[in-house]
């Protein structure tokens, strides 16, 4: 009897250890999505590092993943399991402001730190409000990307005179993305008159479309040096048909969807196309870290990362880890103080510091960049810092 | 007065057709492309409801796992879609057969919604099962023989898109041969009026059906195939033509297969109409709705009035 007291103790007594012993992270990306779960795939692959490495403060990291499923409502239960039922120390994660929205009210009841990869709506930010100290932002918002990228063309313009831009159209995807980036354009590009901006709507392939004709049609006859689409990635490819067949070729041909189709650089069209966004695998030629990153990616998954949630939900692990270690504990207060002062070197050529944004105070990246493809590669060709080529321009007449 | 009645309106039609020939040519061009679109994908969903009498909300997954198939056959060989459209045919015409023989067919008799639940049950199996295999990301095999353009004037446009005009017309024409001219489709015929009045008579239902299932089922297939050439594919590329292909049908009427191309014509037109001005452009959605309620509506009127 005595025996099996002493058996019993000791079992609870490991068992309790062990469950003291890993620092639990949860996480909910749209896992049916490519950037869910390449963004997962990432952040397991920089457990795993970390772990191997030996944990932080002597204890391994456990990832806890909830697929939000691009639901609000599956996103708020998602927190809400994720903080009662998994007891995790943080959250990290996310893709989509729509799904964000949605969990913001289960963050703040709970106050646990959150690292948010996704949601670029500055909607969300509003929800969030002032207080939300423990809230640390990834992601650029809206009015940040778009300010990034006017200062991009105009840096690129003061450097390469030869390339001049005054007008400029754009062809939204008739949705909220498409139409919150064309409202986000005419105000940071028409500002003084430094632009002249014009824009069609179009139905994207994404949501049963897929005709372009009619807007590279009033494209064409606008006749824009910058010509820009705002929409997913099953229109990067048909758009350049229709737009070789209708032999429009503006001075910058510019696609700004959040991932582009497998192969895009294989096609000949893809040539000179211009994209923003925030990494590339050409980054590893500038950045040891996104070398490590993607060498560790493509050798863990036999993959190659192909959208820029795989670096930034890397880079969330290892934000969280590194300001664990220097707070001393998983306590709130002495992670967001400790995450405040975070200077972290990230896998998107960039070193990542949290600073106020508009509302909230722990903004972390603010620059997008503007990149190319070349030679069925991905080039960066602005911010200069971490440029991998000079740009083509302009874009070839078909 | 009914024959005066017909000139006035094909009059109408045709100063309507030249006057936008001449304001803006690309509004028909682009119309009549669309619409073979439309056409091309929702005649084979209307020959299974016309005879089967099944609305298959699988249909747009149907041409989605055509796709696929045509994908991987052509990144593997090298094969032309145009050319990988046969095999992809046959092998989509079994698989219909086998979704006929283990489900469809287990539902015939059963209640509407049981059917609409058992086809929407596979659409979201089909969707499911690509996303597993493929991901959501989407792919495009480039062809340079999309881009193909003519030039009149100042006007460029891409005239690859006719290729699915061509489509269309064969298959509103083959069909009509196939169901008019030949004893199977005579059967057919006769199944989809009155399934027990061809029983009695000695036509076999059930191996009726399957045929024109596993015909339909070919026939989006071959759409599937013909389709990647001109889109990217992803999971859900075909749930929105599900949709728009019913619809079309019910504008037509059941098993009026020339009206899905003329239905078509009018909504491809229609559209592209309001997308060349410049406060109308995101009306598409609107305008389809509005055709079909307008034409359902007015031949309900029509047919009490008869």
């Amino acid at each position: 009897m005595k025996r099996t007291f002493v058996a019993l103790a000791l079992i609870a007594a490991a068992a309790m250890a062990f469950g003291q012993g890993t620092i639990k992270i949860g996480a909910t990306w749209p896992l049916a999505d490519i950037t869910g779960k390449q963004g997962s795939m990432a952040a397991q692959q920089a457990v795993d590092e970390i772990n191997k490495a030996g944990g932080v403060l002597g204890r391994q990291l456990e990832l806890i993943v909830i697929d939000d499923e691009l639901k609000a409502d599956k996103g708020a239960a998602a927190i809400e399991k994720l903080v009662t039922v998994d007891n995790v120390d943080l959250i990290i994660g996310g893709m989509s402001s729509g799904v964000a929205l949605g969990q913001v009210p289960a963050m703040k009841k709970y106050g646990k730190v959150v690292v948010a990869t996704g949601a670029a709506s500055s909607t969300v930010e509003a929800a969030l409000g002032a207080d939300a100290d423990w809230y640390f932002h990834l992601h650029p918002w809206d009015y940040n990307q778009g300010a990034s990228y006017a200062q991009g063309w105009d840096e690129i313009q003061k450097k390469y005179p030869n390339v001049k831009i005054k007008k400029i159209f754009l062809a939204y995807e008739e949705g909220a993305f498409g139409k919150a980036s064309f409202d986000q354009t005419k105000i940071l590009f028409g500002a003084e008159g430094r632009y002249q901006i014009d824009g069609a709507p179009f139905k994207s392939a994404a949501l049963g479309g897929g005709d372009y004709g009619s807007v590279l049609e009033a494209a064409k006859m606008y006749k824009p040096d910058l010509f820009l689409w705002a929409g997913y990635d099953a229109d990067a490819l048909p758009m350049l048909e229709q737009a070789k067949a209708m032999k429009f070729s503006p001075g910058i041909y510019l696609g700004a969807p959040p991932g582009w189709p497998v192969g895009f650089g294989t096609s000949r069209l893809s040539e000179n196309v211009m994209l923003y966004g925030m990494w590339a695998p050409s980054i590893n030629e500038v950045s040891p870290v996104s070398k490590k990153f993607y060498d560790g990616f493509v050798a863990k998954y036999k993959a190659e990362p192909a959208t820029y949630f795989a670096p930034l939900s890397y880079s969330a692990v290892y934000i969280v880890a590194d300001a664990i270690k220097r707070a001393g504990s998983t306590d709130t207060a002495a992670l967001i103080k400790a995450l405040k002062e975070t200077k972290y070197e990230s896998p998107l050529g960039q070193t990542v510091t949290f600073t106020p944004a508009k509302i909230i105070k722990n903004q972390g990246i603010k620059n997008q960049k503007i990149l190319q493809w070349q030679r069925g590669r991905q080039e960066v060709i602005w911010p200069f810092e971490s440029a991998t080529a000079k740009p083509v321009y302009p874009f070839p007449k078909w | 007065m009914a024959n005066k009645r017909n000139w006035t309106v094909a009059l109408a039609l045709g100063a309507a057709v030249i006057g936008i020939l001449v304001w803006r040519p690309t509004v028909l061009i682009y119309g009549l492309q669309a619409a073979g679109i439309y056409a091309s994908i929702a005649i084979p969903m209307g020959l299974i409801l016309g005879i089967v009498h099944i609305v298959n909300l699988a249909h747009g997954e149907f041409m989605m796992a055509a796709s696929y198939l045509t994908y991987m056959v052509c990144r593997a060989t090298g094969m032309d879609p145009f050319l990988a459209l046969v095999p992809v045919a046959a092998v989509t015409a079994a698989f219909g057969f086998g979704i006929y023989k283990l489900t469809i067919r287990q539902a015939l008799k059963a209640p509407e919604l049981n059917q609409l639940i058992l086809t929407f049950g596979l659409a979201i199996l089909l969707t499911q099962a690509a996303n597993l295999a493929f991901t959501s990301q989407t792919r495009k095999i480039s062809f340079d023989y999309v881009s193909a353009s003519v030039d009149i004037g100042e006007l460029s446009f891409g005239i690859y898109n006719f290729v699915f005009v061509a489509i269309a017309v064969a298959m509103v024409v083959g069909l009509r041969l196939f169901l008019t001219r030949t004893t199977t489709g005579k059967a057919a015929l006769a199944v989809g009026q009155n399934p027990r009045g061809a029983a009695i008579v000695g036509i076999d239902v059930d191996r009726t059906y399957a045929l024109v299932f596993s015909l339909a089922s070919a026939l989006v297939g071959m759409m599937g195939a013909v389709f990647i050439t001109r889109s990217s594919i992803f999971p859900a590329v075909g749930s929105p033509f599900t949709m728009k292909s019913f619809c079309l049908i019910a504008m037509a009427g059941v098993g009026n297969i020339p009206g899905i191309l003329a239905s078509s014509v009018l909504l491809g037109v229609s559209e592209n109409f309001l997308k060349a001005f410049r406060g109308t452009r995101g009306w598409a959605d609107i305008v389809f709705f509005v055709l079909i309620i307008t034409v359902i509506l007015g031949r309900s009127i029509r047919g009490k009035k008869a």
